[in-house]
């Protein structure tokens, strides 16, 4: 019993920051209505820059999140400012514009290849690193170091972005642009400006996402895939557009991942995943936090 | 010479010299780069009349080219069943699955629907790689299946040259192009075309949107799977993360849309531009520069999302008549010329 306790512990953990990396992609989703199919390569991005600001200064990885967050979020800002922006305004009429998810695939190609060429291939992590492997111990249970700073630091993000939308007049102009473009247009909230804060946003909790999985996690340039696809799953589990089921969405994936294994192979929690998004895409696609009508 | 004496003139070219290139060119490394692309302007093609004519966005249909690929393979190991047979019962499985897969998910509004596609993908792919076994088929798990040199000839659909592999692939080919130009001019054309561009104007006129679709998602994922026997049978070894891919889903449909998805053009035109890229420059740059091509990539389908977002074929088409135009022209100022002589 009390491992099944020890893993699911573990599992809400993990599952937070997971939660964490697909808060982004709900964000842009929401406000955009686009998947942004790039956004596993920001993570990828994101991590770089972690890693070669803990190489190069030396600071603890933690605090690296007060350079790679505003650096993450002007990359955002600029990304849809310069390239998506344009698709937009040539796409005006279309509510869902299938050309923004193709140029944001184009985005991922190129930032996946561009870092695999200047960087290589090889699997980097930090080093010296006391955090990687590193436990508190329960009565009989491990609880992983790094990843509850994760799941402490997804919380105070989560609340945070919470509050940047429900209380500031910039997080307010955002939630109007999200529920109708042009009355929010009318009432004189410059939709484009918003649309690349929110992708700016978006791009800063990659980056905050980022910070949180170096200490434990290798940094290569494909990195960004294996949390792409969860980061889809996670999205529409919470309902697409909502920040809160973005973290219960990243929990239940993290529970069935590291519960899942004392009932069968490793391997076959993935074809769980699946099959629940499934059900969920089927039964009640607008998710569990998701509202009906509204993405 | 009027425009549909060229235009016919243009297409038997095009056949003859598509029939004669094998006796032109000799290498076999250009010859598995061309049977390459005509694969890819197959499968992108039979892609075409869901993504294209239907007017959504599957990204998981390497899951039929694993269908295609793993039935046939399977038969004929274990059952010494001629590929061409289990292309056909690989073909029919995949229309089965493509339908209950197409019965949910085309309720989905865009965004949905592709994220569906790609559970539907990606979950087939973990089953495969999780199983040795599904019954009494042996599917060998993530390792793949090889498939043993047989006695070369038709029946085994195995030979010693490229040269039946490209006649066989470009056959099917422009068998998929000449069902595409006859659908799109039928009334199942026009009802795709309707429900993809308006689909509650469409339904509100009587059209059966969500029929048309199933019977597109049926007949794409039919000729998909079929592609996946001639892969396995050409490159004799099957492997689910490549044959299952995102990878291989999203190049499908990235050349439709670079070439112009809904054209029957289009995705000729795509795999014509970007498989010569993607091939070359992995043949030049690919110790240097690894992933170069995808870069390319990339930068090619952002640039034309940009500046033709329905694709090549348009700028193109326009060229071609436009030559057409003047050909016609100058025929027209030389006859004039004759008659002023006389």
């Amino acid at each position: 019993m009390l491992f099944i306790i020890e893993d699911s512990i573990n599992g809400i953990l993990m599952g937070s920051i997971y939660g964490l990396t697909a808060m982004g992609l709900t964000i842009i989703f929401g406000v955009l209505k686009v998947i942004n199919f790039a956004h596993g390569s920001m993570l990828m991005v994101g991590m770089y820059v972690t890693y070669w600001v803990v190489v190069l200064t030396g600071v603890n990885p933690y605090l690296a999140i007060f350079i790679v967050a505003p650096v993450m979020f002007l990359f955002g800002y600029y990304l849809q400012d310069i390239v998506i922006k344009p698709i937009f305004i040539a796409e005006k009429n279309v509510r869902e514009p299938i050309t923004v998810i193709i140029v944001t695939t184009g985005i991922w190609y190129i930032l996946d290849n561009l870092v695999l060429l200047v960087f290589g291939p090889q699997y980097r992590s930090l080093p010296e690193n006391p955090l990687r492997g590193q436990m508190l111990q329960f009565a009989d249970m491990f609880v992983s170091v790094p990843k509850l700073y994760g799941f402490i630091i997804s919380i105070i993000t989560a609340s945070a972005i919470y509050w940047f939308f429900q209380k500031t007049t910039m997080g307010r102009a955002i939630r109007a642009t999200s529920m109708d473009r042009e009355a929010a247009s009318l009432m004189g909230i410059n939709q484009f400006k918003v649309y690349n804060i929110a992708f700016g946003i978006g791009a800063a909790t990659a980056g905050i996402a980022a910070v949180t999985l170096v200490p434990f996690n290798n940094v290569f340039p494909t990195v960004g895939v294996l949390f792409d696809i969860k980061g889809f799953i996670i999205v529409v589990l919470g309902g697409l557009g909502s920040i809160g089921g973005a973290l219960i969405g990243g929990i239940i994936i993290g529970l069935i991942e590291s519960v899942g294994p004392q009932f069968m192979t490793a391997t076959w929690t993935e074809a769980i995943v699946y099959g629940l998004f499934l059900v969920v895409l089927f039964v009640k696609p607008s998710g569990l936090f998701g509202q009906k009508n509204d993405w | 010479m009027n425009r549909s004496q060229i235009n016919k003139l243009a297409g038997i070219g095009v056949l003859v010299a598509a029939f004669a290139l094998p006796l032109i060119i000799r290498s076999a490394t250009y010859l598995h780069i061309l049977v390459l692309l005509y694969f890819y302007a197959y499968l992108t093609t039979s892609w075409n009349l869901v993504g294209g004519f239907a007017g959504v966005l599957p990204l998981g249909h390497a899951a039929f080219v694993g269908i295609g690929a793993y039935t046939s393979t399977i038969l004929s190991l274990q059952y010494g069943i001629s590929p061409w047979l289990g292309m056909l019962v690989g073909g029919a499985i995949a229309t089965v699955v493509g339908v209950l897969i197409g019965l949910p998910t085309f309720k989905m509004r865009g965004a949905y629907f592709a994220l569906a596609t790609i559970a539907f993908a990606e979950g087939i792919r973990v089953i495969v790689e999780n199983l040795d076994y599904l019954g009494p088929f042996n599917i060998n798990g993530p390792r793949g299946l090889q498939i043993p040199p047989l006695e070369t000839g038709f029946t085994n659909f195995m030979f010693a040259g490229k040269e039946p592999y490209y006649y066989i692939i470009l056959v099917m080919l422009l068998a998929v192009l000449l069902l595409t130009w006859v659908i799109s001019r039928s009334k199942l054309g026009y009802y795709l075309n309707a429900g993809g561009e308006e689909p509650e104007a469409a339904m509100a006129l009587g059209v059966n949107v969500a029929r048309a679709k199933l019977i597109a998602m049926a007949m794409s994922s039919f000729l998909t799977a079929l592609a996946g026997t001639f892969y396995a049978q050409f490159s004799l070894y099957i492997h689910p993360k490549s044959i299952i891919s995102l990878d291989l889903s999203f190049e499908i449909a990235f050349i439709a849309l670079i070439g112009g998805r809904g054209s029957i053009a289009g995705p000729i035109l795509g795999a014509l531009l970007l498989r010569p890229v993607g091939d070359f420059s992995r043949i030049y740059f690919g110790d240097t520069l690894p992933g170069m091509h995808l870069i390319i990539f990339g930068l090619v389908l952002i640039l034309v999302m940009h500046y033709q977002p329905r694709g090549l074929q348009e700028p193109l088409t326009r060229l071609y008549t436009a030559l057409v135009d003047r050909l016609i022209q100058k025929k027209e100022v030389a006859g004039r010329g004759k008659h002023g002589i006389a």
